[in-house]
């Protein structure tokens, strides 16, 4: 903690910020790249895709459960824990579905069968996108209301721009997929990353005292913060893989992730601006009576 | 702190107000052991329950066009081109009961010089509830527990999917049940084993419940009305086969897609009719008792499910085991616990002392059973919501972490005033973040994405909770441990 506070005083705000920069912008291209390929910036799971996946608990070897269904197009057989098997089919018509169903169902007792449509998987999708962009939009909006200066509000906006689109990079380097369930994930870290930066905005713009001193203080209040959420999300992290609850071992993924994105981006993207705006922006005199908080 | 100092923070509104809410929603919940393990009015969704889900399309669309003919030679026109029903919604918008694409229908208009103005795959609202009073009809007929028909309509009124739950029904059983619309059609008996076509399910106008006749007699049927032709036809090929005067032999079948679902001959007395005068009102007789009535209910849906004004297909379906559910069941506890556990780690490393860290991880876990309380009223529990109360976990302590670090700035303990001063600043900033997460996660409660629209709700009622009920109670408590 010492370190940090030494190294947040000594540094320039362009110094702080570089880091961060850098990463945003390997996140852009990578997020660039995978639209390019893909239509989506983060690969997209059964549900925006359509598909027909399976979850089922069984000691049987994915060869024996890959002759089991030799008749159906089956793509393929991923292996959990406690025996938890995943699969997913191929394109298939109506009536090889019902018969595949059927199967699955007399043979595995607790089974998981899920199946959309190509089609529907689109409108998710489209649905999907469309509420990322409304959240992200009354956010910002919400945020420029709150502190009424553009500098500050708009530090608090880059920062959480910049988790949600560093966190959907390391998705695409991790392999996780872009469900319906990580997307809420990401819709969860735009409420917990503007916490900590709303903090340290409130502290900078609001409080006495010298700007080092401020950020030091939000900085006690915000690591506990963040350890104590990530401490929260990683017992549902562990949790629910030994439990083999899918999705909520993939919310917790994302939101892990997202929360270490997010220590970064308050306490170095965040702080270079404030630092910058109080220091050579116009904030020096205004700061003490703006700000709505 | 002593017995009067206890006393005196009960009577402040803010615990008061939280002590009532959490002891009401313990009341609410009504954990209580029953044979088979504990039981509370929680309401499970699907997956936790188990159970299937169906989401069908309306092969159907609306659109807007603009036409150089005249409404009432352009509809009928329409009609015989795509071959399907069409209805008219008002002066520019009509509902084509098929499923064209947009490509398809801008030929077909072209070609009756019309312009095709705006095209939107689905239904109107008033077609979609019409097929939803139908669909539970059909479902809950068949004795299935509990059924649930959601129609999903756009923000422009148009609905284009239908959403079907059936707790304790697999997926095989449920797609039998809806997923497909069946062909049905009347043939009748004439010499020997042939037959002859009568209607279609069509040409069925209305389908009454299954009653007895006459009443009480245990004698079960269905009654139902068949437009005037079809019934004007059913005279004709009773005339023609002479069964008006001879009934037996000459069987009237039911069938729905190449199976026979019912068979019977004129009865007596509608033989009689027939030979003065065509009848519209028929009734299905399907025999006595128990057996009789289950008969008179399958009849009953498949007589309507000619009736389906649109045809819908499988967009998407899911299935849960109810095993599989308890199993998901038991470790949402474990999860919820464990975080909760995590947490009181986290904070007691930070504050070293009791006396704070217990207060907080109370009042984070009944924040939860508040929320619990209130979604038992309208939400079904699924994996999503669970994960967003502990999502909502995650945000409370974070809120009570900044609470306590306000009012114990600099380590010294505050003044009343200095108190004040600094809670009311600290509630700022809640407020301030709390505002940002309502919405974010608002677009999310409003529309209609399956699994997720739960998870908002509970987050976003995890924040007004928070930050109007434990908040503040929370604030008051700190104090009162912190002047000790």
């Amino acid at each position: 903690m010492e370190f940090f506070n030494h190294y947040i005083r000594t540094s320039s705000p362009l110094k702080l910020c570089i880091i961060p920069l850098i990463l945003l912008i390997v996140s852009l291209v990578s997020l660039g790249l995978t639209t390019l390929e893909t239509g989506l910036p983060v690969y997209p799971g059964m549900e925006f895709q359509g598909g027909f996946g399976v979850s089922i608990i069984t000691k049987d070897t994915p060869d024996q459960i890959i002759s089991s269904f030799q008749e159906y197009p089956l793509v393929k057989v991923e292996e959990g824990i406690n025996n938890g098997k995943y699969l997913k089919f191929g394109p298939m018509n109506d009536a090889m579905v019902l018969a595949l169903t059927k199967k699955i169902e007399g043979t595995y007792t607790d089974a998981k069968i899920d199946q959309i449509g190509s089609s529907f998987g689109r409108t998710l999708q489209d649905q999907a996108g469309f509420a990322i962009l409304i959240s992200f939009i009354g956010m910002a909006i919400v945020v420029f209301l709150i502190f009424r200066t553009i500098v500050p509000s708009a530090a608090v906006v880059i920062s959480a721009f910049a988790d949600m689109a560093m966190t959907a990079a390391a998705m695409n380097l991790l392999g996780i997929q872009l469900s319906l369930g990580t997307t809420a994930a990401l819709l969860m870290l735009i409420g917990y990353s503007v916490d900590s930066d709303i903090l340290l905005t409130s502290r900078v713009l609001k409080r006495k005292g010298t700007f080092d001193e401020k950020v030091s203080g939000a900085f006690r209040t915000g690591i506990i913060m963040t350890t104590t959420t990530f401490g929260a999300i990683f017992a549902m992290w562990l949790v629910s893989w030994i439990g083999g609850i899918e999705i909520i071992h993939a919310i917790s993924q994302v939101l892990l992730i997202g929360l270490l994105f997010d220590v970064m981006n308050t306490w170095l993207t965040n702080v270079g601006i404030l630092k910058w705006y109080v220091n050579e922006g116009k904030g020096s005199l205004q700061a003490k009576h703006r700000g709505g908080v | 702190m002593d017995k009067n100092g206890i006393i005196e923070m009960v009577k402040d509104y803010r615990i008061a107000i939280y002590l009532i809410l959490t002891i009401a929603s313990v009341i609410i919940i009504f954990p209580h052991p029953t044979p088979t393990g504990i039981e509370t009015n929680l309401q499970f969704g699907l997956d936790l329950d188990g159970g299937s889900w169906l989401q069908l399309e309306y092969q159907a669309i609306v659109v807007k066009y603009k036409s150089e003919m005249t409404i009432d030679k352009f509809i009928p026109a329409l009609k015989e081109k795509i071959e399907g029903e069409v209805l008219q919604v008002d002066e520019d918008t009509l509902e084509i009961r098929k499923g064209l694409s947009e490509e398809e229908i801008r030929n077909i208009f072209s070609d009756l010089d019309t312009t095709l103005i705006s095209y939107t795959p689905g239904v109107t609202k008033e077609t979609a509830n019409d097929i939803k009073r139908i669909m539970e009809n059909k479902i809950n007929s068949l004795g299935t527990q509990d059924a649930k028909v959601y129609v999903i309509t756009g923000l422009n009124g148009i609905s284009r999917y239908v959403r079907i739950e059936m707790a304790g029904v697999s997926m095989g059983q449920a797609k039998e049940l809806v997923g497909k619309q069946g062909k049905f059609e009347t043939r009748f008996h004439t010499t020997g084993n042939d037959t002859v076509h009568v209607f279609f399910g069509d040409s069925i106008q209305s389908v009454a419940n299954p009653s007895q006749t006459p009443p009480n007699s245990d004698n079960w049927g269905v009654s139902f009305v068949v437009t005037p032709d079809a019934a004007e036809n059913l005279r004709q090929i009773a005339i023609s086969s002479g069964a008006v005067r001879k009934p037996e032999g000459h069987n009237l079948d039911m069938i729905l897609d190449d199976e026979v679902v019912f068979s019977a001959p004129l009865s007596p007395d509608l033989a009689a009719e027939l030979q003065t005068k065509a009848t519209t009102n028929l009734l299905a007789s399907t025999g006595y008792g128990i057996e009789g009535q289950e008969q008179a209910k399958l009849l009953e849906i498949h007589l309507r499910n000619g009736a389906l004004p649109v045809e819908v297909k499988v967009a998407g379906s899911g299935a849960v085991s109810a095993d599989l559910g308890e199993q998901f069941k038991f470790w949402c506890v474990i999860t919820g616990i464990c975080a909760l556990i995590a947490v009181g780690i986290s904070v007691l490393v930070r504050y070293h002392e009791p006396a704070i860290v217990l207060p907080m991880v109370l009042i984070n876990a009944s924040e939860v059973i508040i929320l619990l309380a209130i979604t038992s009223f309208f939400l079904q529990l699924d994996l999503a919501t669970i994960a967003g109360l502990i999502a909502v976990l995650g945000t409370g302590i974070d809120q009570l972490v900044i609470l306590t670090d306000e009012i114990l700035f600099e380590g010294k303990v505050p003044s009343p005033n200095l108190y004040v001063k600094r809670l009311k600043r600290a509630l700022g900033i809640i407020v301030a973040s709390a505002a940002t997460v309502f919405i974010a996660m608002l677009p999310l409660a409003l529309m209609d994405l399956s699994t997720l629209r739960g998870f908002a709700i509970v987050t976003i009622l995890g924040v007004l909770v928070g930050v109007i009920v434990t908040r503040p109670a929370y604030g008051r408590i700190i104090m009162a441990i912190l002047s000790k």
